[in-house]
């Protein structure tokens, strides 16, 4: 019998949904992909079907989780702010989004989109940095940020990201709040860097 | 490494600390470096944007800390071996460098600096209206921090909340800023939001510093140091406690009836959180644009009459101390009445301390000298007066007649008598001049309270019969 693309996103959306709720009952690292087949009631092959691993299947969450970011942020922003607020507000609605997950994110974000050479390289969290330093040059060009080089310009962005990740994954302050100062800090500090004049201005929106 | 490159490492920190250390004996009204500071300060452009503006004003404020602490760290080795001396000032020269680069900057080094700087002795009148200017010249958070601080808070956006909210704040302060907004109601109000991690970097920039500190850990004054910069970081957290501030802003604004002219504004709770204080917007000036309209004798003695009534009434009744008198903390009203802003900075006195205060208040009054010395001695942590050398003793006998002066005097005091004004510098001058620093907590408080309120209405150079006031609000002093 033929599956229909339907019944394949069905499937595919309750797999996330029941993995979502082992890891955050039973953590990431505690969670087989047995668990999740059991609790979805697929046979363990069948779930390979949709997931390669186990963390392809986090990453899938994370990506997802980070792509409705990206439309929050589209959807706030006001035309108004300048660069550094921009890209605040961007990082902040991703964060949002993943915040449900936060507390098994640390092993995930780790080997997912860890920089370091690895054996074999997430696509999905290849996947996830692509769309998401897509989305960074798209609001440098909006601020009329051409001129630095772009893969040093995006190096050290991606850099700065996923340090604000790991801090944010282990902040016990309330709210995170840590976080939030280090990403207010990191962005200035970042658009003074890239803009080369020692101001953190950039530019309004140029659309 | 030789002797020679010792001694000489050791000359080039000592002048690297000099450079950075006020004159050794300023006189209180010496305009030289004061002006240069000012020239520094209003000619310099200030940057557009909030960052560059943080990094300047911090960086000013923990140069001016920095001095202040040099200067008075140097006078506690003035008797010791100078070996020891030389050391411990290469030491400090280093940690001092520390010391301005440490922190957000828009903390405690920003409060501290503040602080220090409104110590009177060691700064002229100019200098504490340069730095009240920085109160409201801080640094503002970007609006999407403001959001997502809404969001955490409330669950909502600022827009979904209020009918209407600026994005631009109108006033900022080193621990926060204020949004003007309108509730559903149609009421405007000022929404106070705080800078995210502030209490965490507070904690964090006093532990530098009592590092910073260690050079003086076997001084006499060492303990006392501590506990005054113990007391310090619990009144900064004590800031950063909006539930707190809503409290005590409660509580002042029941002491006041409309026919007193004094408005502590009414607290929102539905729109405030731990991050998040609303309460009644106030319309009005401050001081120094206040000035600007040339106010006639009046008007400035009712003003008086009112700032003094506003800080007098909390501490006899609730013995609370409103110890952040500044000028951004009052508004002056179109119609006559006099704003309370901030309630983040109050000190209650305890039982302990109020028993002093009373005693003190009373052996003043009774002219009982003997009892008098015994108070000063007690409050800067003698036993008795025996132990205190008789010139310390004799200064502080100074100093403490000057805080009565006002209490002592029938009719009208004229707190714009610059005379009075005059004596007070001087005599706290010759207290931080001769190191007679030494005191409980609650002094530096007293002291800020005291001078600040002072400062401000010789500011306003207003009269006030402050003894008729002191009955009124304190008929009974022998009543706890």
């Amino acid at each position: 019998m033929r599956i229909t693309e339907q019944a394949k996103r069905q499937t595919r959306s309750s797999i996330l949904e029941k993995a979502a709720e082992l890891f955050l009952a039973k953590g990431f690292e505690e969670t087989t992909t047995r668990d999740i087949a059991k609790a979805t009631g697929l046979a363990a092959g069948t779930l390979f079907n949709y997931f390669r691993s186990k963390e392809t299947l986090a990453m899938s969450m994370v990506a997802e989780a980070l792509s409705r970011g990206r439309k929050d942020h589209r959807r706030r922003r006001t035309g108004d702010e300048e660069l550094a607020e921009d890209l605040f507000l961007f990082i902040a609605s991703g964060l949002r989004q993943l915040k449900p997950m936060r507390s098994i994110l640390g092993p995930v974000l780790e080997r997912s989109l860890s920089p370091f050479p690895r054996r074999s390289v997430c696509p999905e969290g290849e996947a996830a940095r692509q769309a998401h330093l897509t989305a960074v040059r798209g609001i440098l060009r909006e601020h009329g940020f051409a001129a630095a080089p772009e893969h040093v310009a995006m190096t050290l962005y991606w850099s700065l990201y996923l340090g604000v990740l790991a801090c944010w994954t282990n902040d016990a302050s309330p709210r995170q709040e840590e976080t939030r100062a280090l990403i207010d800090y990191s962005l200035h500090w970042f658009v003074q860097v890239i803009s080369g004049t020692g101001t953190d201005a950039g530019g309004k929106h140029v659309r | 490494m030789s002797a020679d490159a010792e001694k000489i490492r050791r000359a080039r920190a000592v002048r690297e600390l000099r450079r950075i250390l006020p004159k050794e004996t300023p006189a209180p009204f010496d305009r030289e470096p004061l002006a240069e500071l000012l020239t520094r300060v209003s000619g310099k452009r200030m940057p557009a944007t909030s960052f560059a503006r943080a990094w300047i004003l911090g960086s000013l404020q923990a140069k001016l800390a920095a001095g202040y602490f040099a200067f008075w760290l140097r006078g506690k080795f003035a008797d010791a071996d100078i070996k020891a001396r030389l050391k411990s000032e290469a030491q400090l020269a280093a940690a001092l460098e520390l010391f301005g680069t440490m922190g957000y900057l828009r903390g405690a080094v920003m409060k501290i600096g503040q602080l220090l700087a409104n110590l009177p002795a060691v700064v002229p009148e100019e200098v504490a209206e340069v730095l009240a200017a920085l109160h409201f010249e801080a640094p503002s958070m970007h609006y999407s921090i403001v959001r997502e601080l809404f969001l955490d808070e409330f669950g909502c956006e600022p827009e979904e909340m209020f009918a209407s909210f600026d994005r631009q704040a109108f006033s900022a302060a080193s621990l926060g800023q204020v949004h003007l907004a309108r509730l559903p109601s149609g009421e405007n109000v000022a929404v106070k939001i705080q800078y995210p991690d502030i209490a965490r970097t507070i904690r964090a920039d006093l532990r530098n510093l009592r590092i910073l500190l260690q050079p003086m850990r076997l001084s006499g004054d060492w303990q006392p140091m501590l506990d005054t910069l113990a007391d310090v970081e619990r009144m900064l957290l004590m800031e950063t406690d909006y539930d707190q501030e809503a409290r005590s802003c409660r509580e002042a604004r029941s002491l006041f009836t409309p026919d007193d002219g004094i408005v502590v504004p009414k607290v929102y709770d539905a729109y405030s959180g731990k991050r998040v204080l609303t309460t009644e917007y106030l319309p009005g000036r401050h001081l120094r644009e206040y000035l600007a309209t040339n106010p006639g004798q009046e008007e400035r003695d009712r003003f008086t009459r009112l700032l003094v009534l506003a800080t007098m009434r909390p501490f006899y009744r609730t013995h609370r101390l409103f110890a952040d008198p500044h000028p951004g903390n009052f508004l002056f009203m179109d119609d006559g009445r006099l704003g309370i802003l901030d309630f983040g900075c109050v000190r209650t006195l305890s039982d302990e301390e109020w028993r002093l205060l009373l005693e003190l208040d009373q052996a003043v009054r009774t002219e009982d000298e003997p009892c008098v010395d015994r108070c000063i001695a007690r409050a800067c942590l003698f036993d008795d007066p025996a132990e205190m050398e008789p010139d310390r003793l004799a200064t502080l006998r100074r100093s403490m007649e000057w805080n009565f002066e006002p209490w002592r005097t029938e009719g009208p005091f004229d707190f714009g008598d610059e005379g009075f004004y005059r004596r007070g510098i001087d005599v706290l001058a010759a207290v931080a001049r001769k190191r007679y620093t030494r005191a409980a907590p609650l002094h530096l408080w007293l002291s800020r309270f005291i001078f600040g309120s002072r400062a401000m209405a010789y500011r306003l150079k207003g009269r006030c019969d402050f003894r008729q006031l002191y009955r009124q609000e304190f008929p009974d002093p022998a009543s706890p």
